[in-house]
This record gives structure tokens, C-alpha cells and sequence, in this order.
């Protein structure tokens, strides 16, 4: 059974003047596997993200969409949220209802509110196919290769090579030292190159 | 450099190439040549008796052609490992087949005219991208300023070598036609940069702060010299450096505002000829060296580089970050950071704090034994692959392979092809999705189905 939580971020003004946030989330609210709809005025903040935690626990949600800015924004931010009570980051959905909606349609919040309610109801039922991923581990070999060994790769290697891991410092010519070692002394305090 | 030489962790791999990289973050395979020195680095001791019995000499690529070289060389005197090279081009032993003279006097025995490149492939987790910059070839677009023809007429990097200690000229600033000190000189910043009609359009940087520099080592130098600097504007933002240039002003540079517009010789003399723009005439200069602050551009071969580590360029050549402001280290390939002039022109202190970055996010990514991998990758549904290898081309990643999977199909043991994604090198970009005829290939988080139901909830 799955049961979706659905929450419609204000943005401040940002999304609010132009989406009648109200609206959407009542019309959220009657769609079916729906069982919990609200809006808020910044759903990433702290406040925010305690309403999503404290509506997983008592709705027994399984789903969760957030409508609000570009998941280029917070989908992360989402994602650890949800985590954070246990449910599977990949349950989580978004809709973008900012910059594909209230920021383009800003002078027509009817056809705006129109077009959220649409988007919302595309995460919705995204989010009732969405299924558990989890991530793969790969192994790192701890070893750096650095192509150039002037002034950037020496610098690195040394970085790198202080911390305790391996490193090739690689240069196609017979030598270290690159363009730096040419120069005589160097600005502002003409100190020595090499 | 001493101190990247003797590190414990640091393996020198000098007058080597990438030819190949394979591989994905935290497991790149890197194929190297290393070129045949002619020379057994195992025996060699530094001591120089090659060099200096070595009968062919011919112009040192360090000194820019300042000073010479043999055809069995250390680059320059302090040169890391100190173990020489044979310029196969030069030497008589290779051009001729005989001469032999290196091996005969060489105490160690280390020398070996048959060495061959090497070829090796080595694992690495992370790669770090330093390759750097080179001087914008003025000679072949300033014909204004003799198209390289006037050998008094030289670039920021001779002017290097001839104040160096150990360079061509011992320190001392000569004119390299006679040999005769410099009473005039004068420098003219921007050659080849924020010149969209000959060079660059962008800015190099370096260049107000080192010809301030060169300056004040002309009047410091040579007495009762005179420098004079032809300038567009003089950028000097980063600490201290105006205080640089305000310095280098009070020891008597006398700085031009505007543009050198021909440069052409007069008896021993070289006349300047520009436009003083805050004047408002034009001015001449009877000058004895002209050093042209000319621009940086990528290090040749940056192609080569590009294409091998996937990395994206700018219009210019130079590698591009994965963000301008929030990610200037990394790149779009995972495991693969920049560092240096081969990301944009910059100076030496921006250099090493942008080096010691992406040495910070190497760290990082080395900190842990393995790392997590988003899993949004494709998925390949064996059932139902045909094993038509559409999708292999399609990837950008290279993360498709073809693999034979049998099966009992009817009571018998059947061999086929399927495709396999590597999900250490897949990006999740679902190209390959759109391309499976068979509909075999999915985007975990981005199935068909999942897409379809949104398509559905917004149409039906």
C-alpha cells in the first residue's frame, strides 16, 4: 500500500506569488494513495524539514514528494531527510514548481497554479513507482597520478604525497620543474624559483 | 623541487607520456611510455663527463635558444633526477652511426644506444591534470614587430634566462645580437593577449606583474639604465602587487599608456614607435632590447590530453572546470582534477593554491576504502537484451561492454551476447535507455515506466 506525503514549498514569495500553493496541495490531498498534503513557506529549512520528518511518523508515509525549487537545489537535501527516519532516499520525489513554473509564469497565477498542480501530479505518480536503490561500492586504489611536474604538479604531489598516499609525478620532458624553473626570481617578493 | 625529488611517496616518471586511459574513478588504468634516454638512469651518476666530451652541440630548448647544449644534455644544471638524455635527432652515434664518444668515457657504463621506449600500465584512483602553459607564438602574426627576424627583439621567458645565475648569460641582461648591455629597454605588455584581431581575447595575467619585475631588474642591473613599458591598462590585483608596481614606478620605470604600433631597427638601434594615449601623440623610443610580455596558451599536445581524459576545453584550449566558481578543481570526468595554468592563465601563487586544492579533493577521495556510487545507473534486463550492441556506441562513457551469458533454452545449453554496464563508469545519462530497441536497458530511478506514468498522469 503505498502512501504518499505531499509538500508545497512557498519559497518565500518566490513560488507563493504566482502559484496558489494553498490550492495545490488541497487538490493534492484528494488524489488517490494520497494520504497527507500540506504547504509551507521554506520547505528546506530546518522547520521545514522536521514537518516532513514529524508527517512520515505519523502518517505512516512510504512516499514523498516535495514541490518547490530545481532538484538541482535540494534534491540532496531531501534526500537526507527522509533518510534520516528511515526511509529509502530513492522514495523521495520532486516536482520543480519554481523555475519551470512560477518563475516563468509569474504574471499568470491561475494557468501557474494550473501547471503546479500538473507537475505535482506527475511526482506523485513517479513517486508511487519509485522502489529502494541503493548505492554500489567500488574500491579506490589510493595512488595519484599527476600529468605535469611543474609549479600545479609538483605542489599536488607534495600535498597529496604528505598525507601519506602514493604519487607518480609524470613529465614528458627529461626534467621536473616545467616553466617554473626557467624564471629568475619571481614577484612580489623576488625570491628564487627553484 | 628538491623536495618533490626526495619524497618517499613520490615516484619521478620524467620524459614519459600518457599514451592511454582506461579505467574509471578510483580505478583509472594509465598506459605510460617511457622514452628511451639512451642513458641507464640504474648506473648513471650524474657525474657530467658525457656531456662535456660530447662533440655535437646545438641550441638548448631551456634557454630558448640563448645558450647551447650537446646532444647528450641535462636540461640545465640542476635538473631532477641529473641523469642525461641523448637527443636522438643530434646525436652523431644515431645520425652518422658512429662516434661513440659518451659510452667510451662514461665511468658507470650507463650508456645504451639501443634502449628502447618503454611501454607500462599502472592503476591509479585519481588523476591530477597539470599540464601547463606555453608562450603564444608571437613571431608568426607580429609582422609590426618584425615576425621574430630582429634578435634584439625577444620574449619575457629569454629575459628570464638572461637574469637566471645559471642561465646562457651568467646573469648578466645583454642584447642577443652583440652581445653589448642594454642602456634603453623597452617592454610591451599584452602580445598575443586581449588582441581578439591577433591572439587572445583573454587577459594573461602574469604578465603586468612580470614585466613591473623585469623593470626593476633592468634598473637595478645595469646603471644608469632606462625601461620603459608600453601598457594597455596594469592589472595588479593580489597582495602586495601594486605595491610591486607602485615600486618598480618610483625607481624611474617610465610607463606609456598605449599601444606599440611598429617596431623597426635604425642603425644599432631599435626605434619603438607608439601612441602615449593619455598624451594624446605618438612617441618614440631609440631602444637597444625590446621583451614582449606575450601570452600564455595551453601547453601543446593539450588536445592529446583532452581526448584522453575526456575533458571539456574552452574556445582557447584551456581544460574547463565542472564550475566556475563552486567546483574549480574537478572536472565532468569523476576522479580527475586540474591544476595550473592548463585550466586558465594564472600566476604562481593562484597556481599553488589551486594545486593544493585538487591535492585536498584526491584526499578526500582517498580517505575511504571504497566509495559509494550513485545508483542511478542503467540496468540491463537480460531477458529481454538481443544483444544487437546499439547501445555500446551510444555511451559517452565507455561503461558498455558485450558479455556471453549462457543458458538452457529447451532442454540445451545456449550461448548469446548481452550487453554489461559498468556502473563504476556509468554517469546515468540514459542515452543508452533511448537507444535499446528491445526496451532491455532502464535508468534505475528513470525506468520506462516510471517516465510513462508521469507522461500519463499530465496527459490522461
Amino acid at each position: 500500500m503505498k502512501r504518499i506525503g505531499v509538500f508545497i514549498c512557498h519559497c518565500g514569495t518566490n513560488i507563493a506569488s504566482a502559484v496558489d500553493v494553498k490550492k495545490v496541495a488541497a487538490v493534492a490531498a484528494t488524489w488517490a494513495g494520497v494520504v497527507f498534503a500540506t504547504d509551507y513557506q521554506y520547505m528546506c529549512s530546518d522547520p521545514g524539514q522536521e514537518l516532513i520528518r514529524k508527517a512520515i511518523k505519523e502518517h505512516r508515509l512510504n512516499r514523498v514528494v516535495v514541490a518547490s525549487c530545481t532538484p538541482r537545489l535540494h534534491e540532496p537535501t531531501f534526500r537526507k531527510t527522509v533518510e534520516s527516519v528511515g526511509l529509502n532516499p530513492y522514495l523521495f520525489e520532486m516536482a520543480n514548481i519554481r523555475e519551470q513554473c512560477a518563475w516563468v509564469h509569474a504574471k499568470d497565477k491561475e494557468g501557474a497554479t494550473a501547471k503546479a498542480i500538473d507537475l505535482v501530479r506527475m511526482a506523485v505518480a513517479k513517486a508511487e513507482r519509485n522502489f529502494a536503490l541503493s548505492a554500489a561500492k567500488i574500491p579506490v586504489t589510493k595512488r595519484a597520478l599527476i600529468i605535469g611536474a611543474g609549479i600545479a604538479g609538483m605542489q599536488a604531489a607534495l600535498d597529496i604525497a604528505d598525507s601519506g598516499y602514493e604519487v607518480v609525478l609524470l613529465d614528458r620532458e627529461p626534467t621536473i620543474g616545467g616553466n617554473m624553473v626557467k624564471l629568475d626570481k619571481t614577484f612580489p617578493t623576488l625570491d628564487c624559483s627553484a | 623541487m628538491v623536495a618533490a625529488a626526495q619524497h618517499p611517496q613520490i615516484k619521478l616518471m620524467t620524459y614519459a607520456e600518457v599514451e592511454n586511459v582506461a579505467g574509471y574513478v578510483g580505478n583509472f588504468e594509465v598506459t605510460i611510455r617511457k622514452k628511451a634516454r639512451s642513458v641507464d638512469a640504474s648506473k648513471c651518476t650524474g657525474c657530467g663527463t658525457c656531456w662535456e666530451k660530447c662533440p655535437t652541440k646545438v641550441d638548448s630548448e631551456f634557454d630558448l635558444g640563448l645558450g647551447k647544449r650537446k646532444a647528450i644534455y641535462l636540461p640545465f644544471p640542476q635538473a631532477v633526477p641529473a641523469v642525461p638524455v641523448i637527443d636522438r635527432e643530434h646525436c652523431r652515434q644515431f645520425t652518422r652511426g658512429k662516434c661513440g664518444v659518451c659510452q667510451k668515457v662514461c665511468p658507470a657504463g650507463a650508456i645504451d644506444y639501443n634502449q628502447q621506449d618503454e611501454i607500462v600500465t599502472e592503476k591509479f584512483g585519481a588523476i591530477v591534470v597539470a599540464t601547463g602553459y606555453e608562450l603564444f607564438k608571437w613571431e608568426e602574426v607580429y609582422g609590426e614587430y618584425g615576425y621574430g627576424k630582429y634578435p634584439d627583439v625577444i620574449t619575457g621567458m629569454h629575459f628570464e634566462r638572461m637574469n637566471s645565475a645559471s642561465g646562457p648569460t651568467g646573469g648578466k641582461i645583454i642584447r642577443p645580437s652583440d652581445g653589448k648591455e642594454p642602456k634603453t629597454v623597452v617592454f610591451v605588455k599584452c602580445v598575443g593577449s586581449r588582441d581578439e584581431a591577433k591572439g587572445k581575447s583573454y587577459c594573461s595575467r602574469a604578465c603586468c606583474m612580470y614585466t613591473a619585475k623585469h623593470a626593476h631588474q633592468v634598473l637595478e642591473k645595469i646603471p644608469g639604465s632606462k625601461a620603459f613599458v608600453f601598457y594597455m591598462d596594469v592589472r595588479t590585483p593580489g597582495k602586495a602587487y601594486d605595491e610591486f608596481y607602485e615600486r618598480t614606478v618610483h625607481e624611474g620605470a617610465i610607463y606609456v599608456r598605449g599601444r606599440v604600433s611598429k617596431i623597426f631597427p635604425e642603425g644599432e638601434k631599435l626605434i619603438v614607435r607608439g601612441e602615449d594615449t593619455l598624451l594624446g601623440r605618438q612617441v618614440e623610443v631609440a631602444a637597444d632590447l625590446v621583451v614582449l610580455a606575450t601570452a600564455m596558451v595551453p601547453s601543446r599536445g593539450w588536445e592529446k590530453v583532452a581526448r584522453m581524459v575526456n575533458l571539456a576545453t574552452d574556445k582557447d584550449g584551456f581544460f574547463q572546470e565542472a564550475h566556475p566558481k563552486l567546483r574549480p578543481v574537478e572536472t565532468f570526468t569523476a576522479g580527475v582534477y586540474l591544476a595550473g595554468a592548463c585550466q586558465g592563465p594564472k600566476d604562481i601563487p593562484d597556481t599553488v593554491a589551486q594545486a593544493s586544492a585538487a591535492a585536498a579533493k584526491v584526499c578526500n577521495l582517498f580517505s575511504r576504502d571504497e566509495m559509494t556510487t550513485d545508483p542511478m545507473t542503467a540496468q540491463v534486463d537480460e531477458s529481454l537484451c538481443s544483444g544487437c550492441a546499439m547501445c555500446q556506441p551510444i555511451c559517452p562513457y565507455k561503461a558498455i561492454e558485450m558479455k556471453t551469458i549462457t543458458e538452457r533454452v529447451a532442454g540445451k545449453q545456449v550461448s548469446r551476447q548481452v550487453a554489461a554496464v559498468n556502473s563504476g563508469l556509468c554517469q546515468g545519462c540514459g542515452a543508452c535507455t533511448v537507444a535499446c530497441r528491445a526496451s532491455a536497458l532502464n535508468l534505475k530511478g528513470f525506468t520506462n515506466e516510471q517516465i510513462l506514468a508521469e507522461v500519463d498522469a499530465v496527459c490522461l
